[in-house]
Protein backbone atom coordinates (compact mmCIF):
# COMPACT_ATOMS: atom_id res chain seq x y z
CA UNK A 1 0.00 0.00 0.00
CA UNK A 2 1.41 3.34 -1.02
CA UNK A 3 1.85 5.85 1.77
CA UNK A 4 -0.68 8.69 1.72
CA UNK A 5 0.01 12.32 2.60
CA UNK A 6 -2.42 15.22 2.74
CA UNK A 7 -2.27 17.85 0.00
CA UNK A 8 -3.44 21.36 0.85
CA UNK A 9 -3.91 24.23 -1.55
CA UNK A 10 -4.69 27.22 0.63
CA UNK A 11 -4.52 29.77 -2.19
CA UNK A 12 -3.97 33.46 -1.51
CA UNK A 13 -3.46 34.81 2.04
CA UNK A 14 -1.54 37.52 3.80
CA UNK A 15 2.01 37.00 5.07
CA UNK A 16 1.08 36.72 8.76
CA UNK A 17 -1.56 34.06 8.22
CA UNK A 18 0.68 32.18 5.77
CA UNK A 19 3.50 31.92 8.31
CA UNK A 20 1.07 31.21 11.16
CA UNK A 21 -0.53 28.38 9.21
CA UNK A 22 2.82 26.68 8.52
CA UNK A 23 3.45 26.72 12.27
CA UNK A 24 -0.09 25.59 13.13
CA UNK A 25 0.15 22.59 10.80
CA UNK A 26 3.56 21.73 12.29
CA UNK A 27 2.11 21.82 15.80
CA UNK A 28 -0.87 19.70 14.74
CA UNK A 29 1.53 17.21 13.14
CA UNK A 30 3.68 17.07 16.29
CA UNK A 31 0.57 16.27 18.36
CA UNK A 32 -0.31 13.48 15.96
CA UNK A 33 -3.57 15.15 14.95
CA UNK A 34 -2.52 15.97 11.40
CA UNK A 35 -0.96 13.73 8.76
CA UNK A 36 2.25 14.43 6.85
CA UNK A 37 1.31 17.33 4.62
CA UNK A 38 2.36 19.25 1.53
CA UNK A 39 0.82 22.69 1.19
CA UNK A 40 0.77 25.14 -1.73
CA UNK A 41 0.12 28.81 -1.09
CA UNK A 42 0.58 32.33 -2.43
CA UNK A 43 0.83 35.82 -0.96
CA UNK A 44 -1.76 38.60 -1.26
CA UNK A 45 -0.83 41.33 -0.64
CA UNK A 46 2.73 40.68 -1.83
CA UNK A 47 5.19 40.44 1.05
CA UNK A 48 8.80 40.27 2.10
CA UNK A 49 9.78 37.50 4.47
CA UNK A 50 13.07 37.55 6.33
CA UNK A 51 15.00 34.69 7.91
CA UNK A 52 14.77 34.08 11.65
CA UNK A 53 18.27 35.53 12.25
CA UNK A 54 17.93 38.62 10.09
CA UNK A 55 17.26 42.17 11.18
CA UNK A 56 14.03 43.60 9.74
CA UNK A 57 15.38 47.15 9.77
CA UNK A 58 18.62 46.18 8.06
CA UNK A 59 17.11 43.98 5.36
CA UNK A 60 13.80 45.60 4.48
CA UNK A 61 12.93 49.08 3.26
CA UNK A 62 9.94 49.48 5.59
CA UNK A 63 8.93 52.85 4.20
CA UNK A 64 8.86 51.55 0.61
CA UNK A 65 6.85 48.49 1.70
CA UNK A 66 4.30 50.64 3.53
CA UNK A 67 3.96 52.90 0.51
CA UNK A 68 3.55 49.98 -1.90
CA UNK A 69 1.19 48.01 0.37
CA UNK A 70 3.67 45.18 0.79
CA UNK A 71 3.66 43.22 4.07
CA UNK A 72 6.81 42.17 5.91
CA UNK A 73 7.15 39.22 8.24
CA UNK A 74 9.82 37.24 10.07
CA UNK A 75 9.88 33.51 9.34
CA UNK A 76 10.50 30.82 11.93
CA UNK A 77 13.15 29.40 9.55
CA UNK A 78 16.62 30.74 8.88
CA UNK A 79 17.88 31.86 5.49
CA UNK A 80 17.58 35.11 3.61
CA UNK A 81 15.09 37.82 2.77
CA UNK A 82 12.62 36.94 0.00
CA UNK A 83 10.17 39.08 -1.94
CA UNK A 84 6.96 37.09 -2.48
CA UNK A 85 5.11 38.46 -5.49
CA UNK A 86 1.44 37.49 -5.79
CA UNK A 87 1.77 36.48 -9.45
CA UNK A 88 5.51 35.84 -9.56
CA UNK A 89 5.90 32.87 -7.27
CA UNK A 90 4.42 29.75 -5.76
CA UNK A 91 5.26 28.79 -2.19
CA UNK A 92 5.09 25.26 -0.77
CA UNK A 93 5.60 23.73 2.62
CA UNK A 94 6.35 20.18 3.64
CA UNK A 95 5.40 19.15 7.18
CA UNK A 96 6.57 15.68 8.16
CA UNK A 97 7.51 13.86 11.36
CA UNK A 98 11.24 13.58 11.88
CA UNK A 99 11.18 9.79 12.26
CA UNK A 100 10.04 9.49 8.63
CA UNK A 101 12.33 7.62 6.21
CA UNK A 102 12.83 10.85 4.19
CA UNK A 103 14.31 12.69 7.18
CA UNK A 104 17.97 12.30 8.08
CA UNK A 105 19.79 13.65 11.13
CA UNK A 106 21.99 15.39 8.58
CA UNK A 107 20.18 18.63 7.73
CA UNK A 108 22.08 19.16 4.48
CA UNK A 109 21.12 15.67 3.37
CA UNK A 110 17.47 16.32 4.24
CA UNK A 111 17.44 19.50 2.12
CA UNK A 112 18.66 17.43 -0.80
CA UNK A 113 16.02 14.72 -0.26
CA UNK A 114 13.08 17.09 0.18
CA UNK A 115 14.22 19.33 -2.68
CA UNK A 116 14.41 16.27 -4.95
CA UNK A 117 10.59 16.35 -5.11
CA UNK A 118 10.73 19.89 -6.49
CA UNK A 119 13.62 19.06 -8.83
CA UNK A 120 11.69 16.15 -10.31
CA UNK A 121 8.54 18.27 -10.61
CA UNK A 122 10.39 21.04 -12.42
CA UNK A 123 11.97 18.50 -14.77
CA UNK A 124 8.43 17.30 -15.60
CA UNK A 125 7.95 20.80 -16.98
CA UNK A 126 11.22 20.52 -18.93
CA UNK A 127 13.02 22.90 -16.61
CA UNK A 128 16.54 21.41 -16.18
CA UNK A 129 16.48 21.82 -12.42
CA UNK A 130 19.28 20.75 -10.09
CA UNK A 131 19.78 20.95 -6.35
CA UNK A 132 22.59 23.30 -5.28
CA UNK A 133 23.71 23.06 -1.67
CA UNK A 134 22.98 24.45 0.81
CA UNK A 135 19.33 25.12 0.08
CA UNK A 136 18.79 26.23 -3.52
CA UNK A 137 17.48 24.76 -6.75
CA UNK A 138 19.02 26.10 -9.94
CA UNK A 139 18.39 25.89 -13.68
CA UNK A 140 21.27 26.69 -16.06
CA UNK A 141 23.21 27.68 -12.93
CA UNK A 142 20.68 30.34 -11.96
CA UNK A 143 18.55 30.15 -8.82
CA UNK A 144 14.92 29.26 -9.43
CA UNK A 145 13.91 28.12 -5.92
CA UNK A 146 15.02 28.88 -2.36
CA UNK A 147 14.17 26.66 0.59
CA UNK A 148 14.38 26.78 4.39
CA UNK A 149 13.92 24.21 7.10
CA UNK A 150 13.24 24.10 10.81
CA UNK A 151 12.91 21.20 13.20
CA UNK A 152 11.03 21.28 16.44
CA UNK A 153 8.80 19.01 18.46
CA UNK A 154 9.92 16.03 16.35
CA UNK A 155 8.51 17.68 13.26
CA UNK A 156 10.32 19.03 10.20
CA UNK A 157 8.94 22.02 8.34
CA UNK A 158 10.52 22.89 5.04
CA UNK A 159 9.08 25.75 3.06
CA UNK A 160 10.30 27.42 -0.07
CA UNK A 161 9.44 29.34 -3.17
CA UNK A 162 9.44 28.53 -6.86
CA UNK A 163 9.87 31.56 -9.10
CA UNK A 164 7.35 31.81 -11.91
CA UNK A 165 8.44 35.22 -13.08
CA UNK A 166 11.02 37.52 -11.60
CA UNK A 167 11.04 41.27 -11.11
CA UNK A 168 14.47 42.37 -9.79
CA UNK A 169 13.65 46.08 -9.93
CA UNK A 170 10.71 45.66 -7.55
CA UNK A 171 12.76 43.28 -5.40
CA UNK A 172 15.28 46.01 -4.73
CA UNK A 173 12.66 48.61 -4.03
CA UNK A 174 11.58 46.61 -1.00
CA UNK A 175 14.92 45.16 0.10
CA UNK A 176 17.52 47.48 1.58
CA UNK A 177 20.54 48.21 -0.58
CA UNK A 178 23.86 49.43 0.85
CA UNK A 179 23.62 52.61 -1.25
CA UNK A 180 21.69 54.04 -4.18
CA UNK A 181 24.84 53.80 -6.26
CA UNK A 182 24.87 50.01 -6.12
CA UNK A 183 21.12 49.52 -6.68
CA UNK A 184 21.42 49.16 -10.47
CA UNK A 185 24.40 46.87 -10.06
CA UNK A 186 22.44 44.64 -7.69
CA UNK A 187 19.47 44.54 -10.04
CA UNK A 188 21.80 43.51 -12.84
CA UNK A 189 23.44 40.86 -10.69
CA UNK A 190 20.05 39.36 -9.78
CA UNK A 191 19.21 39.23 -13.48
CA UNK A 192 22.38 37.22 -13.94
CA UNK A 193 21.95 34.94 -10.93
CA UNK A 194 18.20 34.34 -10.74
CA UNK A 195 15.79 32.87 -13.24
CA UNK A 196 12.15 31.77 -13.35
CA UNK A 197 9.96 29.11 -14.91
CA UNK A 198 8.57 31.52 -17.50
CA UNK A 199 12.09 32.72 -18.40
CA UNK A 200 13.41 29.19 -18.83
CA UNK A 201 10.44 27.88 -20.83
CA UNK A 202 9.83 31.14 -22.71
CA UNK A 203 6.08 30.88 -22.17
CA UNK A 204 3.53 31.73 -19.50
CA UNK A 205 3.19 28.72 -17.19
CA UNK A 206 0.01 28.78 -15.10
CA UNK A 207 0.00 28.10 -11.37
CA UNK A 208 -2.23 25.12 -12.08
CA UNK A 209 0.27 23.57 -14.48
CA UNK A 210 3.13 24.26 -12.09
CA UNK A 211 1.29 22.70 -9.14
CA UNK A 212 0.32 19.61 -11.14
CA UNK A 213 3.95 19.07 -12.14
CA UNK A 214 5.17 19.53 -8.57
CA UNK A 215 2.55 17.10 -7.21
CA UNK A 216 3.87 14.44 -9.61
CA UNK A 217 7.43 15.30 -8.60
CA UNK A 218 6.71 14.93 -4.89
CA UNK A 219 4.72 11.72 -5.38
CA UNK A 220 7.36 10.03 -7.50
CA UNK A 221 10.35 11.25 -5.57
CA UNK A 222 8.93 10.57 -2.08
CA UNK A 223 7.07 7.37 -3.13
CA UNK A 224 3.82 8.73 -1.70
CA UNK A 225 0.32 9.51 -2.90
CA UNK A 226 -0.95 13.05 -2.27
CA UNK A 227 -4.64 13.22 -1.36
CA UNK A 228 -6.30 16.62 -1.57
CA UNK A 229 -7.65 17.54 1.86
CA UNK A 230 -8.60 20.48 4.04
CA UNK A 231 -7.49 22.12 7.26
CA UNK A 232 -8.88 20.90 10.56
CA UNK A 233 -10.66 23.34 12.90
CA UNK A 234 -7.71 22.95 15.28
CA UNK A 235 -5.28 24.12 12.58
CA UNK A 236 -7.48 27.03 11.46
CA UNK A 237 -8.07 28.31 14.98
CA UNK A 238 -4.42 27.94 15.95
CA UNK A 239 -3.33 29.73 12.78
CA UNK A 240 -5.59 32.70 13.53
CA UNK A 241 -4.24 32.81 17.07
CA UNK A 242 -0.59 32.59 15.96
CA UNK A 243 -1.19 35.31 13.40
CA UNK A 244 -2.69 37.61 16.02
CA UNK A 245 -0.33 36.80 18.89
CA UNK A 246 2.94 36.26 17.01
CA UNK A 247 3.38 36.88 13.31
CA UNK A 248 1.63 40.25 13.09
CA UNK A 249 3.31 41.66 16.21
CA UNK A 250 6.19 44.14 16.27
CA UNK A 251 7.86 42.10 19.03
CA UNK A 252 8.25 39.16 16.66
CA UNK A 253 8.94 40.98 13.41
CA UNK A 254 11.47 43.43 14.86
CA UNK A 255 13.00 41.17 17.46
CA UNK A 256 16.40 41.19 15.75
CA UNK B 1 29.77 50.31 18.50
CA UNK B 2 31.45 48.16 15.82
CA UNK B 3 29.86 46.49 12.84
CA UNK B 4 31.14 43.96 10.36
CA UNK B 5 29.77 41.88 7.53
CA UNK B 6 31.40 38.65 6.42
CA UNK B 7 30.33 36.45 3.52
CA UNK B 8 31.34 32.84 4.11
CA UNK B 9 32.87 31.31 0.99
CA UNK B 10 30.35 28.79 -0.34
CA UNK B 11 28.13 29.72 2.59
CA UNK B 12 26.03 32.47 4.04
CA UNK B 13 26.26 36.07 5.21
CA UNK B 14 27.10 36.97 8.82
CA UNK B 15 26.52 40.44 10.27
CA UNK B 16 27.86 41.44 13.68
CA UNK B 17 27.10 44.48 15.74
CA UNK B 18 28.98 44.76 19.02
CA UNK B 19 29.94 47.03 21.87
CA UNK B 20 33.18 46.61 23.82
CA UNK B 21 34.06 47.54 27.40
CA UNK B 22 37.64 47.19 28.64
CA UNK B 23 38.44 45.17 25.51
CA UNK B 24 35.75 42.64 26.34
CA UNK B 25 32.40 42.10 24.63
CA UNK B 26 29.73 44.06 26.45
CA UNK B 27 26.93 43.33 24.03
CA UNK B 28 26.60 41.81 20.57
CA UNK B 29 24.02 40.88 18.01
CA UNK B 30 24.58 38.20 15.38
CA UNK B 31 22.35 38.43 12.32
CA UNK B 32 22.51 36.90 8.86
CA UNK B 33 21.01 34.41 6.45
CA UNK B 34 22.64 31.26 7.88
CA UNK B 35 20.75 28.38 9.51
CA UNK B 36 20.94 27.30 13.14
CA UNK B 37 18.81 24.54 14.67
CA UNK B 38 17.22 25.06 17.14
CA UNK B 39 16.93 28.72 16.21
CA UNK B 40 16.83 30.20 19.76
CA UNK B 41 20.40 28.95 20.28
CA UNK B 42 21.47 32.25 18.72
CA UNK B 43 20.36 34.07 21.88
CA UNK B 44 22.34 31.60 24.01
CA UNK B 45 25.45 32.19 21.89
CA UNK B 46 25.07 35.96 22.18
CA UNK B 47 24.66 35.68 25.97
CA UNK B 48 27.60 33.29 26.35
CA UNK B 49 29.91 35.64 24.43
CA UNK B 50 29.29 38.61 26.74
CA UNK B 51 32.42 39.27 28.76
CA UNK B 52 34.56 37.36 26.28
CA UNK B 53 37.74 38.91 24.90
CA UNK B 54 38.41 39.19 21.18
CA UNK B 55 40.57 36.09 21.02
CA UNK B 56 39.69 33.77 18.19
CA UNK B 57 40.40 30.63 20.26
CA UNK B 58 38.20 31.81 23.13
CA UNK B 59 35.34 32.88 20.84
CA UNK B 60 35.39 29.60 18.92
CA UNK B 61 35.56 27.56 22.13
CA UNK B 62 32.55 29.32 23.68
CA UNK B 63 30.49 29.09 20.48
CA UNK B 64 31.29 25.38 20.16
CA UNK B 65 30.46 24.75 23.84
CA UNK B 66 27.09 26.48 23.45
CA UNK B 67 26.29 24.50 20.30
CA UNK B 68 27.20 21.23 22.02
CA UNK B 69 25.21 21.96 25.17
CA UNK B 70 22.10 22.80 23.11
CA UNK B 71 22.79 19.95 20.65
CA UNK B 72 22.54 22.65 18.03
CA UNK B 73 23.59 22.54 14.38
CA UNK B 74 24.97 25.53 12.50
CA UNK B 75 24.69 25.45 8.70
CA UNK B 76 26.15 27.86 6.14
CA UNK B 77 28.72 29.26 8.58
CA UNK B 78 31.15 27.74 11.10
CA UNK B 79 32.06 28.83 14.66
CA UNK B 80 35.35 30.04 13.14
CA UNK B 81 33.45 32.22 10.65
CA UNK B 82 31.36 33.76 13.43
CA UNK B 83 34.50 34.40 15.50
CA UNK B 84 36.25 35.99 12.54
CA UNK B 85 33.37 38.40 11.92
CA UNK B 86 33.14 39.24 15.65
CA UNK B 87 36.85 40.16 15.65
CA UNK B 88 36.36 42.27 12.50
CA UNK B 89 33.55 44.16 14.25
CA UNK B 90 35.65 44.52 17.40
CA UNK B 91 38.50 46.08 15.44
CA UNK B 92 36.09 48.68 14.06
CA UNK B 93 34.75 49.45 17.53
CA UNK B 94 36.18 52.41 19.44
Amino acid sequence: MIEKWRLLDTGLDDAFYNMALDEAISIARSKGIAPNTIRFYRWRPPAVSIGYFQSMKEEVDIEACDKLGIDYVRRRTGGGAVYHDTEGELTYSIIVDDAHRLISNDIQETYRTLCSGLVLGLRQLNVPAEFRPINDIVAYGKKISGNAQTRRMNTVLQHGTILRKVNPALMFRVLKVPSEKVRDKLIKSVEERVTSINDVLKRDVSFRELKEALIKGFENSFKIRLVLGGLTDFEKNLAYRLKREKYITKEWNFKR
Amino acid sequence: MGRAIYKVKGGKMIKIQLALENKKIKDLRITGDFFLHPEETIEDIEKALRGCSLSKEELVRIIKETLTSRRAVLLGASPEDLARCIIMAGEKSD
